[in-house]
């Protein structure tokens, strides 16, 4: 009998701890991640959905994120936009879309009691949401003030040109040009339950969380792409995209200037070396006085120069610490020393359901590492990755100064 | 077997409960430090909070800015030179007052080739001998690009520096905990700083950068004289000045034990964390009693204040009124109240101002700017949308603000707003860092934890009468400043105010010699003038103007 309560205690408490998480796969091709956590009343949903280099049309930067405000500002199923938030709001509900590298994102966070409602308005969103010519028009505004940036800080707004690529980067004539017909077709072409993750985490049972998601979202399918629609909705007749400036310039107070630097994450880097080398590159001393942080996928490097050093020193500068950092490379104990920080580190993701729920989703999209495979990567693979990814020739860098120093930059 | 299912039944029912603070066992060390602990089994890392009661407010204007230079420099990163003895070189001391003295110098010096600029320049000699300084301090530094401690360990540590308290948050594996308390107990008795000068370098390029902001403005003129009402931008000239080892003195005066509570989230259990506790943080020596700071109050009175301002950026109104701390009575009510004007996408701004009627391009509301402690702020923050004007959307909040105080609350929306705070209070529970956090504001703010579990409690027994009743208490013109901002495209000041700074430049320099001081209170009277109207301003610039003589007009 003591055994057994033993065992029964044992077992409670087990579940309150850390679950593994289970996946499984819908008939419509989505693929589900569960982890069971009963510590708290909470369910929170992640849903990843890939976007590919070709989903956007040459002439159409920022047919994604316009896209993106269409979903958040729409009517959806048979509710106004109004209606739709009031009911999310009712329950308490947090439901959020966002942007991230590779895809979008919708994350929402309910009471266990308001799952069903949840992943039902969730639901919702994704597969009913009505595209409205009107509700464009706003949201094309708003994703250039958005873009445009002008109520950032002038630091903020430096990096915040900075970290996209310019190839991708919206203008006002390439959301201008963007109709409803190419938004369907968007819509179309990347909301495919194929083509989606969705992480489930939280107070609720692999069976209940298998039934939840098949309610809402098994009849989730690949829709036909729309046929071309005459004339367009939109009056804007389509345009080639602005150029846009490969440094850029933004106006800043103060007496000296600040120059930036983004090297994007290379499409080929390991995961385990982007890992390793997000460890050790921002705390690399050498570099000084410049420093380095990673921003999502990005590095970005920041050089701040008071008024006794020129721009063109400064960022001869810039250029030297890099190019250093890239020749030398880090050495076999550095590597030991980011390996042991990193494997310990995993031990944090217990203190956060998100994060765990990050971890799910990087393992499911195949971007996630083992400790074996961290373990396997060798010196020379790490700074073969250093090299590519401090690569020059996929630098993008801009200034923030005063009018004056702007005016006088050497033309890129 | 009964019995058996009376215990699974418990078990179940433990996981299902609603969440409470009940959780939370709390402690207090030999030396005053309290200790807060959340056991969460089944963790294996855990997350510390230190929270140091008495944040931004409580510096005298000579140290403006020391706060948040100690969350950068003290709590930025665990470097070994700055917390582990044996690996501090033993030359880095000598050197760290080296270089605060040629700090000072370059300095001073500039200073004086500011009023004698025909004279020799000694700046670039003196540069030159602190760069050689600083090389050699570099080289002492430990050369690893994993030297930082905690990351080292697969840890991370951020801080920040309130109006009302400093708090690090380090998270680390478990393993680590008793390695955490010692190093923490280290940084505190020694309070080396090792990368005070770049830090402190890096914070004036951006306060420099960023310039005046909307809500420094707001402060400045709805708290007037207040440490809250302060902008820290106002003070480059004292941050510059400020020295290495004036900021030691600062942090032995404010980060005593008796100021601190520590709070912990993890899979820690008390009696396993207490010992360890107590040998490391609780060993911590108690400086002599000193007089903690007295802050004045402010009368919620003051008169209805606007302040108009050309900054560069979009167009926005903010309108800020003074309401009670968190201790007061009606402080909850008023939480309820910005709930319902600005939070959410159901909220009345977002609803009728900028979906009906498309006035606002957003509309943010924030309570407790910037701190809770001592009564603060409850501020409004508008954008319109293109073609309304500034005074349009002025009179459109005051309509919903109006309707606040007269009509009532619907049931539905009451409701609404209810389940949202409660939603809001369960995920702030949910997670470590958040818990964290919320704990230590509370007893900053409120000077007792607990006031995070009262709060909910009383929400449940609070009616829409109260709240509308402490909205006609607080949010009435007497109570309100208003800023006006319009952006003047390409330049970052307009004409007048650089015609105002420059008179006012100029006058300054007959009266005060100290430089730092001169810039103050050029900063000071700017702001005064911003809050006359652009008649006044004129008139005023004038009058001003004729102080002068003519050839330095």
């Amino acid at each position: 009998m003591r055994g057994i309560l033993l065992a029964c205690l044992a077992a409670g408490l087990a579940l309150q701890a850390q679950p593994a998480a289970q996946r499984f796969t819908l008939p419509n091709g989505l693929q589900v991640v569960h982890q069971e956590d009963h510590e708290r009343p909470l369910v929170r949903v992640r849903l990843h959905l890939r976007i590919e280099r070709g989903d956007t049309p040459p002439d159409r930067q920022g047919l994604p994120l316009l896209a993106m405000r269409m979903f958040v500002h729409s009517d959806a199923a048979d509710l106004k936009a109004e209606a739709f938030d009031r009911l999310l709001e009712d329950s308490g509900l947090q439901l959020e879309a966002i942007s991230v590298p590779g895809g979008f994102e919708w994350s929402l966070v309910a009471r266990s009691r308001d799952q069903d409602r949840g992943l039902g308005l969730l639901a919702d969103r994704l597969l009913r949401t009505i595209f409205d010519p009107m509700v464009l028009e706003a949201q094309r505004l708003a994703c250039w003030r958005q873009e445009e940036g002008q109520d950032l800080l002038p630091y903020l707004r430096l990096q915040q040109v900075l970290v996209q690529d310019p190839a991708t980067r919206p203008s006002i004539a390439s959301l201008g040009a963007i109709t409803l017909e190419d938004l369907l077709t968007f819509r179309a072409k990347v909301f495919r339950p194929d083509r989606a993750v969705l992480v489930i985490h939280g107070d609720v049972g692999l069976e209940q969380a298998k039934r939840l998601v098949l309610l809402s979202l098994g009849s989730w399918t690949t829709q036909e792409l729309p046929q071309p629609l005459e004339p367009s909705f939109s009056g804007a007749p389509p345009t080639p995209a602005a150029t846009p400036a490969s440094q850029p310039r933004i106006l800043a107070t103060g007496a000296g200037f600040r120059i930036q630097t983004v090297s994007p994450r290379p499409v080929d880097l390991q995961p385990e070396a982007f890992d390793l080398l997000s460890l050790l590159i921002p705390g690399e001393s050498a570099l000084f006085p410049v420093s380095i942080a990673i921003r999502q996928d990005d590095l970005v490097t920041t050089l701040d120069a008071g008024t006794g050093t020129t721009w063109p020193e400064a960022w001869s500068m810039l250029q030297d610490r890099l190019a250093a950092l890239r020749q030398r490379g880090f050495s076999p104990g550095e590597l030991d020393q980011a390996r042991s920080a990193w494997l310990a580190g995993r031990r944090l993701a217990s203190l956060s359901a998100e994060t765990q729920m990050t971890s799910s989703l990087i393992d499911a999209l195949g971007r996630g590492t083992t400790p074996d495979r961290m373990r396997a990567l060798t010196l020379d693979q790490l700074n073969a990755a250093l090299r590519v990814w401090l690569d020059p020739r996929s630098l993008r860098s801009g200034t923030a100064g005063g009018a004056e120093l702007l005016r006088t930059l050497p033309t890129p | 077997m009964r019995l058996l299912v009376a215990i699974l039944l418990t078990i179940l029912g433990l996981q299902a409960q609603t969440p409470r603070l009940t959780e939370v066992q709390e402690r207090r060390l030999a030396n005053g430090v309290r200790v807060l602990l959340v056991e969460r089994r089944g963790l294996s890392a855990f997350h510390a909070t230190l929270v140091f009661r008495g944040g931004w407010a409580e510096e005298p204007p000579a140290a403006a800015g020391a706060m948040e230079l100690l969350a950068r420099t003290l709590y930025g990163h665990a470097w070994p030179e700055d917390v582990e003895p044996s690996k501090t070189p033993p030359a880095l001391d000598a050197l760290l007052k080296q270089e605060e003295g040629l700090l000072e110098s370059i300095r001073l010096e500039r200073l004086r080739l500011r009023q004698d600029s025909a004279s020799s320049s000694q700046v670039p000699a003196l540069e030159a001998s602190l760069e050689s300084i600083q090389s050699r301090m570099r080289a002492l530094f430990s050369g690893s690009p994993v030297s930082d401690l905690y990351v080292a360990r697969g840890g991370r540590q951020v801080a920040e520096a309130t109006a009302d308290a400093l708090l690090a948050h380090t998270q680390l594996p478990q393993e680590a905990f008793e390695f955490w308390c010692r190093t923490e107990a280290q940084r505190l008795r020694v309070v080396q700083l090792s990368r005070f000068s770049q830090t402190r370098a890096a914070l004036v390029t951006g306060l420099r950068a960023q310039g005046t902001q909307g809500l420094a403005l707001l402060r400045g003129a709805a708290l007037p004289g207040h440490p809250y009402g302060r902008d820290l931008t106002d003070y480059v000239p004292s941050l510059e000045a400020l020295r290495w080892s004036d900021l030691k003195a600062f942090a032995r005066r404010s980060l005593k034990p008796d100021h601190l509570t520590v709070i912990i989230v993890g899979g820690l259990s008390l009696d396993s964390a207490m010992p360890i506790l107590e040998h490391h943080l609780g060993a911590l020596p108690v400086p002599p009693e000193g007089e903690d700071a007295v802050l004045p109050e402010i009368p919620a009175d003051l008169g209805d204040r606007r302040v108009q301002a050309a900054l560069s950026g979009v167009p926005r109104l903010i309108t800020g009124w003074r309401i009670p701390s968190r201790r007061h009575s009606d402080h909850l009510a008023l939480r309820m109240a910005a709930q319902l004007l600005g939070e959410g996408r159901t909220s009345r701004l977002e609803v009728r101002l900028v979906r009906q009627k498309a006035l606002l391009q957003q509309a943010d509301v924030t309570m407790d700017i910037p701190g809770g402690r001592l009564p603060g702020l409850l501020v409004a923050e508008l954008r319109p949308a293109v073609g309304h004007s500034l005074g349009e959307i002025e009179g459109a909040l005051h309509g919903e603000i109006l309707r606040l105080h007269q009509e009532p609350i619907p049931h539905d929306e009451w409701l609404r707003a209810v389940a949202q705070f409660e939603a809001a209070h369960i995920r702030t529970l949910d997670e470590p860092a958040a818990l964290a956090r919320a704990l230590g504001q509370a007893w900053a703010e409120g000077g007792d934890w607990r006031l995070l579990e009262l709060d909910a409690q009383r929400l449940r027994t609070m009616t829409p009468e109260s709240v509308q009743a402490a909205v006609r208490a607080w949010l009435k013109p007497s109570h309100r400043t208003t800023v006006l901002l319009e952006p003047t495209p390409g330049a970052a000041l307009n004409p007048l105010e650089a015609d105002m700074a420059r008179v006012l430049t100029a006058l300054a320099a007959l009266r005060i010699e100290d430089p730092a001081k001169r810039e103050h209170l050029v900063s000071e009277g700017l702001r005064q003038l911003r809050m006359l109207n652009p008649d006044e301003r004129i008139r005023t610039l004038k009058l001003l103007e004729a102080q002068l003589t003519p050839e330095k007009r």
